[in-house]
């Protein structure tokens, strides 16, 4: 379903992601793990389109996608959910997923999406008028998702959902992913946290200094030494 | 008393139309951390506009109104295109100098168009001139439907910013320009629509203005600091703090005027920048968190 192929990514002079080839199948969950500085962020936000490749393709659905602008990609089906929530802190939960849908004119499918979100958030639609920077850090996910959700995605990128989250919530991100994958959505699951992404991804790619350096599945990731020392360095 | 309650109305008057400008000073830098040093300006040319329709060529009033608020937005939105977007990237003081670039610009237009330094030109009042005497207040007429216009402009602004999907893409567009972005806002075009909304509220206030005294080419910097200074006083990011800023310099003006000496009036702005910046540098209601500027 998206495939990227040999992507190259530069600031400046510096090459962030030297030539990246991984695949997300269509209905799956894959991780993309690497420690800080290696450039998963920079992948993602290349696949949002909000950073220029140099080289390489974004094939998703079978067409090019490289180099199309943000809004673009939003439109063909690729949407973030950033790390740190990043919600629009002084507009209401409402305001906040409303404006998820910011490519969409398709007035009444909206309406029903957003009582979809309410559903799947329960929580939220008890706090719809609230500011969402008044809300907690899980519930601020929780806009931050169901904001992704209502631009109608196929493929969701998440940046690190369990980041700064409680502990005890980590459980529920787990879930949450597991639900939005039950519903059709293909994933991109970028994590720090190794547990978290052996939970539910099918299959996972380590990222380090820009090269993919392991491909397998996600589930032995936890036993994999090898895999623990050089990712983990233990 | 008289006095008191008289220099009162004629300061909420003018701070009304002060407000209206610090609006538009606020809504550019809420989205693009800029101050827009055009914005005098933006509103003096927009005014002149509105004198051309009405005085030369004899549009009613309410019409040549509407005309130099669109003239104003596209004036504002090309503002954006030329002085801001090319820009986005490179430093604060590069952003500033090209909006004091565009303010020199239209001054100097305004001056070949309108008549050089010292031609003031009269724009006719749009109600009766002779004043009024309500319960043993006298009150000019033409004070009362600017202030009327102002509150008019206030809420429309305010119901645009609030309800409407372009409004609220503006907030998000404040709030937070990357998530903006990864919704798929097309965040340029929310900065040009910013910098176009700010310059209509100056064309709306320039012509509601206009009866009140005359234009003049170099008009724009003096009507800039005094909405620069509302600003400053509101928070220079908080839409209610514009609002209450502009009202309460027009009042020190007026109060500075009618109790101290008329050679307060210019210099009270000044002052109140002053003091807000020493005393309480975030405003009234300005956030706390700092910004780029």
């Amino acid at each position: 379903m998206l495939a990227i192929q040999h992507l190259k990514v530069s600031y400046g002079i510096t090459q962030v992601l030297r030539d990246v080839t991984f695949e997300v199948p269509a209905g799956k969950i894959v991780a993309l793990l690497g420690g800080n500085g290696s450039g998963k962020t920079t992948m993602l936000n290349t696949l949002s389109g909000v950073v220029r490749c140099s080289g390489g393709s974004i094939l998703f659905e079978g067409k090019e996608c490289a180099g199309l602008s943000a809004d673009n990609m939003v439109r063909r089906g690729i949407v973030q959910v950033p790390q740190g929530r990043e919600v629009w802190p002084s507009m209401s939960v409402q305001d906040n997923l409303e404006l998820g849908a910011a490519t969409r004119r398709d007035w009444g499918a909206m309406r029903a999406d957003l009582d979809e979100v309410y559903a799947m958030f329960p929580k939220l639609a008890a706090v719809r008028k609230r500011r969402a920077g008044s809300l907690s850090g899980g519930e601020q996910q929780m806009v931050a998702i169901g904001r992704a959700l209502m631009a109608r995605p196929r493929c969701l990128l998440m940046d690190e959902p369990s980041a700064g989250l409680a502990p005890t919530i980590v459980g529920d991100m787990v879930d949450t992913i597991l639900a939005l994958n039950r519903r059709g959505l293909t994933i991109l699951l970028v994590e720090q946290n190794i547990g978290v992404a052996a939970a539910v991804a099918e299959s996972a790619h380590i990222l380090q200094g820009g090269e993919i350096t392991f491909s397998g599945p996600a589930a032995g990731l936890v036993d994999n030494d090898e895999v623990l020392r050089s990712y983990l360095g233990r | 008393m008289e006095l008191l309650v008289y220099l009162l109305l004629s300061g909420l008057t003018t701070g009304s139309l002060y407000a209206l400008i610090a609006l538009g000073i606020v809504v550019v830098n809420k989205a693009t951390a800029v101050i827009n040093f055009a914005h005098g300006e933006l509103f003096m040319f927009s005014g002149f506009v509105a004198w051309m329709l009405h005085v030369q060529m004899g549009v009613p009033y309410l019409p040549s109104l509407l005309a130099a608020v669109a003239f104003g937005f596209l004036l504002g939105a090309a503002t954006d295109l030329i002085a801001f977007r090319p820009l986005k990237n490179a430093n604060i003081i590069s952003l500033v100098l090209a909006t004091i670039g565009i303010a020199f610009m239209l001054r100097g237009t305004a001056r070949v168009i309108w008549g050089g330094k010292g031609d003031y030109l009269p724009f006719p009042p749009i109600t009766s001139p002779e004043p009024i005497m309500i319960g043993g207040i006298m009150v000019i007429p033409q004070q009362l439907a600017v202030l009327a216009g102002s509150i008019v402009i206030m809420v429309a602004f305010a119901a645009f910013f609030r309800l409407t999907r372009a409004g609220k893409m503006m907030q998000a567009t404040a709030d937070n320009a990357k998530a903006a972005t990864l919704a798929g806002i097309r965040i340029d075009r929310i900065y040009m629509l910013s910098f176009g909304t700010g310059a209509a509220i100056a064309g709306a206030a320039a012509a509601l203005m206009a009866p009140l005294t005359l234009l003049y080419p170099d008009m724009g910097f003096s009507f800039f600091i005094k909405g620069f200074a509302a600003a400053v006083l509101g928070g220079l990011t908080s839409l209610p703090g514009a609002v209450l800023g502009g009202i309460s310099i027009g009042i020190i003006e007026s109060l500075a005027g009618g109790y101290l000496h008329s050679s307060f009036i210019e210099v009270s702005a000044f002052i109140v920048i002053m003091f807000v910046l020493v005393v309480r540098p975030t405003g009234l209601l300005g956030s706390t968190r700092f910004r780029r500027v």
